[in-house]
């Protein structure tokens, strides 16, 4: 008898997502003044008191990042004149963007009036003024500012962060105790001391990759991780710190599909010791159109000035956004006031100019040295993210997120031919939209950059077993499988292969691992249930196709193979 | 009564004299016990280096492990004081502030800012360094780790008061006698 089996393969994409942090926004109504002119007298009450309040105070307030706290007439006075230098130096509120490039929120940009009424309020004396003109003070919330989260993680393990010397990267691992997929409306981090946490941004790792670098044997996690990626800052006495992140779940599931964009261009990153204006671009043409959301350049402390802009098809450009005095310690994540929509066929541009001499006291080498692409704090990075929600095409019926993304890894694949995770990714999107030979293709290109890789070998596999080469699949299933044996997708997969061969025992064999490594998995269950069927062994089918039916009612393998079970049991 | 008049008269008259030995004009702080100290007489001669700090003020808390090795390194050559110039930071803060950041430096609260004004600081963090006489022969930043707000190196590249300290006990002369301090300004204190 032949029992049916899932030919669904198990692999994941390999990139992670950054999450992109939100800002909590915090708005007062401003009193502009009345006129252009300077009023005669600037006092705190009047003038400065609704400036501070709306752009200052958000962080300079107690238990927040700000080193003292900017609220009162006292706290303001007490560093009036650094107020007012730097503010004039745009140095403060920290604002990268010029202004122009697109409209964005939270935008805390000074003014050319706001900047000269504190110089004034100092000139003058930083008077206090009435206080019946005190706008009310801003409120905060400590703790989570979203309320009680549904799940809280704190890191595995605390940090100490050193008394001394200069800023440190570190990733907190957080391990996620779910066993069943969420939805998540929100996440809050909590970076423990903030004064010591410069930005921290939050990483899905859906491989486990951070886990194996972390070099803990800690197997058998099911599930995805959350990395956090810190950037501390030794405040001159030795800290301890461990972070929390809050989750707030939701029963509806996401209306909207952003996808991020990535420009880059690490290959052309080579910037000679001494070269003061080292330009880095990459070009990239919509294949469909989509709303601009947000924006996120990033470089280290070589980079000077980024530009993006979008060339649209008629030839106009539009700067998207332009940052002409780059300082790592400030990169955040900029929202557009409104999305920006970019139809097909717009170029996207990123410029970024980079400073490799000594006259750039940002430069991590002294003397200056030859910098290359890297993660570390003295290697250099290119990267334009955007976010952008993808506009569905009449002429395409294909989901816009694949087309976009497929042309994406082809883009990277062009600009970098090793780059192994482009290739990878590619070969899953074609995978998924059935074109399994070019497929294989690039999982053999991903492969030949990574020789051995279990994900890899695990999803060649897969695409060899559907286009029916079935030795070759069992051969990199099996090499997968052997490359990290707690890979539950390697074994599940190569359960499959042995059974689409008639090897039920090893297929058993390999199913009855996948179990192991997963026990709440109703595709691994219906299918050992129905190898054990294909052995004859009806008790230990029927023992497993219940498991999958109680792990899901509406698991149609365990079904129809118990029905045919049923059926070919001798009548009473 | 007539006699005590004219006494304090005399008194204040002599105070507001312009002194010939300004470099030996003595200048006191109080010490977080409230006591009034001269870190000159005190001195007996030795070099004394005057640190400008304050407790909420970020860059001069990241330069707390400077300032210790440099206070070891000149142990017995130099007398270290740490100078709070801001009357609003209370002794027992500043108590609470040294433990926390393991300062064995004595602190000196300089209420009346005779200190500040001696050594020509305006920042904290910003050193002064006397010579045995009591000359300021410099002031200014500690090292060039911040060019600016927010701007900082790696690590220094220049070490102006190690030198200064250095060239002072060797007798030489200190060149420069001033650099620029970046952090927090003591005139916007009260």
């Amino acid at each position: 008898m032949n029992f049916s089996s899932i030919k669904q393969i198990r692999a994941g994409f390999l990139s992670v997502a950054i999450l992109f942090s939100s800002f909590v926004a915090v708005s007062f109504a401003e009193r502009k003044p009345n006129s252009q002119q300077m009023p005669s007298r600037v006092t705190f009450s009047h003038d400065i008191a609704p400036i501070v309040f709306r752009y200052c105070a958000s962080c300079h307030h107690a238990g927040e990042a700000g080193p003292f706290p900017l609220i009162t007439y006292g706290d303001v006075k007490s560093h009036a004149r650094q107020i007012a230098d730097v503010t004039s130096r745009h140095l403060m509120p920290p604002w990268l963007p010029s202004q122009d490039g697109l409209p964005l929120d939270d935008d805390s940009h000074l003014s050319g009036e706001q900047i000269a009424l504190f110089k004034k309020w100092v000139a003058d004396g930083a008077l206090q003024g009435n206080r019946d003109e005190l706008p009310p003070a801003p409120k905060f919330t400590s703790g989570w500012q979203l309320g009680t989260p549904d799940l809280v993680l704190k890191a595995t393990a605390p940090f100490a962060v050193p008394a001394n010397g200069s800023d440190v990267y570190w990733n907190f691992i957080f391990r996620s105790p779910l066993n069943s997929s969420r939805f998540i409306r929100a996440i809050e981090i909590h970076p423990g001391e903030k004064r010591l946490v410069h930005h921290a941004n939050l990483l899905v790792d859906r491989t486990q990759s951070a886990r194996r670098q972390e070099g803990s044997p800690g197997s058998g996690f099911p599930g995805m991780e959350l990395v956090l990626n810190a950037h501390l800052q030794p405040s001159g006495k030795a800290e301890s710190i461990q972070p929390s992140i809050g989750i707030y779940f939701t029963n509806q599931p996401a209306t909207r599909f952003p996808v991020l964009l990535q420009l880059d261009n690490d290959r052309a990153l080579d910037i000679p010791a001494g070269n003061s204006n080292f330009l880095v671009s990459d070009e990239f043409t919509l294949p469909g159109g989509v709303q601009l959301l947000a924006i996120y350049p990033h470089a280290h402390y070589l980079c000077r000035d980024m530009l993006a802009l979008a060339r649209f098809p008629d030839g106009a450009e539009k700067t998207l956004i332009h940052i002409a005095r780059w300082d790592l310690n400030w990169q955040a994540v900029f929202r557009l006031a409104q999305p920006e929509l970019l139809p097909q066929g717009t170029t996207i541009v990123m410029r970024y100019r980079y400073d490799n001499s000594s006259d750039n006291i940002s430069n991590p080498n002294n003397p200056p040295q030859r910098v290359r692409a890297g993660n570390r704090a003295v290697d250099e990075m290119a990267h334009l993210w955007l976010q952008v929600l993808p506009v569905a095409s009449a002429a395409d019926s294909r989901d816009p997120r694949m087309i976009l993304q497929e042309a994406l890894a082809r883009h990277h694949i062009e600009n970098n031919p090793d780059d192994f995770e482009a290739h990878y990714n590619l070969a899953a999107m074609l995978q998924l939209r059935g074109a399994t030979r070019e497929a294989v293709q690039q999982y053999q290109s991903a492969l030949a950059l990574r020789a051995g890789d279990a994900a890899v070998e695990n999803a060649l596999g897969g695409a060899l077993l559907a286009s029916n080469q079935i030795p070759e699949a069992i051969a990199h299933l099996a090499a997968a499988a052997a490359a990290r044996p707690e890979y539950f997708d390697a074994h599940y997969n190569l359960g499959i292969a042995q059974a689409t061969t008639g090897n039920f025992p090893a297929a058993v064999q390999e199913l009855t691992t996948a179990v192991k490594l997963k026990p709440d998995d109703a595709g691994a269950e219906a299918n050992l249930g129905a190898a054990f069927a294909e052995l004859g062994e009806t008790q230990k089918a029927i023992l497993h196709l219940n498991r999958a039916l109680q792990l899901d009612p509406g698991n149609g393998l365990a079904k129809e193979n118990l029905e045919a079970l049923r059926a070919a049991a001798p009548q009473p | 009564m007539l006699k005590i008049i004219c006494v304090a008269f005399l008194f204040c008259a002599f105070g507001a004299l312009p002194s010939a030995h300004q470099t030996v004009r003595s200048a006191s702080a109080e010490n977080l016990d409230g006591k009034t100290v001269d870190p000159f007489t005190s001195s007996g001669g030795r070099v004394v280096v005057l640190l400008f700090v304050r407790t909420d003020c970020p860059i001069s808390n990241r330069y707390a492990p400077t300032i210790r090795q440099l206070h070891e390194k000149f142990q017995g050559k130099a007398d270290f004081w740490l100078v709070y110039p801001d009357a609003g930071e209370s002794a027992r803060l500043i108590r609470a502030h040294d433990e926390q950041f393991h300062f064995a430096i004595p602190a000196l609260r300089d209420v009346h800012r005779d200190l500040a004004k001696r050594a020509q600081a305006t920042i904290t963090p910003e050193a002064a360094v006397f010579d045995s006489a009591g000359k300021l022969v410099y002031h200014g930043r500690i090292d060039n780790w911040y060019e600016d707000f927010g701007r900082s190196r790696a690590a220094p590249t220049t070490h102006e008061l190690d030198s200064a300290v250095r060239n002072t006990l060797g007798g030489k002369l200190v060149v420069p006698d001033h650099a620029h301090a970046v952090g927090c300004y003591i005139s916007d204190l009260k």
